[in-house]
């Protein structure tokens, strides 16, 4: 990939260290996602800490690499999917109990037999789709400013 | 001086002494045993003797009882002493609890055919006697959550099941929040065309 706009000089530590580094701060993330109900953590700290591994991916390899991993129609679509996630956990607790004002009452779904189970299920998909959409909106958000700073730093040249 | 700006001064002020005088009441952080924390006040009546002496026989006096029903909450069920932090009981405090009757227990059969537990006491009025009067507090909800969320739903951490069920609504809210922020950084910067390849 020569020839290819960075921010910064191509460097074999950070690619070699960062490359290593990656997988290991996404399976954190979603540690702390899905850890969220028995430890410290939830779905903004998980998402914040996914969407840092790919800031961290987009400052090392550059905007067209980044681009490649998380195309930005996908970024749009999972934005969009965790607000829905969380809305449809509470519009299916409506369904299960057959039209009863149940909003976003886990506890109706009929996920186990205990009601007190299926609220912590419930509560672990409504972290997950806060995990989604945050973990879209701040990638989404850095790749936008990097984007177009690189945009206007071409018709400086 | 332009006049928006003035105006932009007086709101700040406005604004920055309206934070001081609520700042003024927020307890301080982490002290559970902190008033607005704690409870509630509802009303305050005389402290008879017969009415002491009925409270701490664990009987409810009945001129307490109509004050409770006027006030519309729950009728208490049970009264004693209040215990301390260590478990011992306190002279001057007690407490009533009541059975709820929340729509949450009132679920007998799902489709498995397994009712959740039975109902269970809980606390809710703290009766302090102040000199010649007696005090009659309501748990706050907050202390409800600490103490019956772990039992209602199953997880250990309280912060959670706080944020993502009896909070429900409000992360929905945190959520489209954040969502809007992405929309409007896609509207505001991505105009022209597609990311390089």
């Amino acid at each position: 990939m020569r020839g290819e706009k960075r921010i910064y000089e191509r460097d074999v530590i950070i690619e070699t260290i960062s490359r290593l580094l990656i997988p290991f701060i996404q399976l954190f993330a979603l540690y702390v996602i899905i850890h969220g109900a028995g430890g410290p953590g939830g779905g903004f700290q998980g998402g914040v800490i996914f969407a840092s591994s790919f800031v961290l991916y987009l400052v090392v390899f550059g905007l067209a690499a980044a681009g490649k991993r998380f195309p930005e129609g996908a970024n749009t679509a999972l934005m969009s999917t965790g607000v829905y996630l969380y809305a449809g956990v509470g519009l299916l607790c409506i369904l299960v109990t057959l039209g009863a004002a149940e909003y976003l009452n886990y506890g109706y779904i009929p996920l186990t037999h205990m009601f007190e189970e299926n609220r912590a299920l419930g509560m672990d998909l409504v972290e997950i789709g806060i995990g989604i959409t945050v973990m879209a909106v701040i990638t989404e958000i850095f790749f936008n400013l990097v984007w177009k700073k690189e945009e206007e730093g071409g018709k400086e040249e | 001086m332009k006049p928006i700006s003035v105006i932009a001064l007086i709101s700040v002020l406005i604004l920055g002494g309206l934070f001081i005088y609520v700042a003024e009441d927020i307890p301080a952080f982490g002290d559970p045993n902190s008033a607005p924390n704690r409870y509630v006040k509802l009303f305050s009546i005389d402290a008879d003797e017969e009415i002491v002496g009925n409270l701490n026989q664990g009987v409810i006096p009945p001129g307490l009882m109509d004050k409770i029903e006027e006030t519309g909450l729950p009728l208490p069920t049970k009264v004693e002493k209040a215990r301390g932090l260590e478990g011992e009981w306190v002279e001057g405090e007690w407490e009533a609890f009541i059975i709820p009757e929340e729509k949450y227990y009132a679920l007998p059969t799902t489709q498995f055919g397994t009712a959740p537990d039975a109902p269970k006491e809980q606390r809710y009025y703290l009766i302090k006697k102040e000199g010649d009067t007696l005090d009659v507090y309501r748990y706050a909800p907050i202390i409800r959550y600490m103490e019956e969320g772990e039992h209602e739903t199953e997880v250990p951490n309280m912060v959670t099941y706080i944020l993502a069920d009896y909070r429900g609504y409000d992360t929905l809210g945190e959520t489209t929040v954040i969502f809007t922020a992405g929309v409007s950084v896609i509207l505001l910067l991505r105009r022209r065309g597609k990311m390089p390849k």
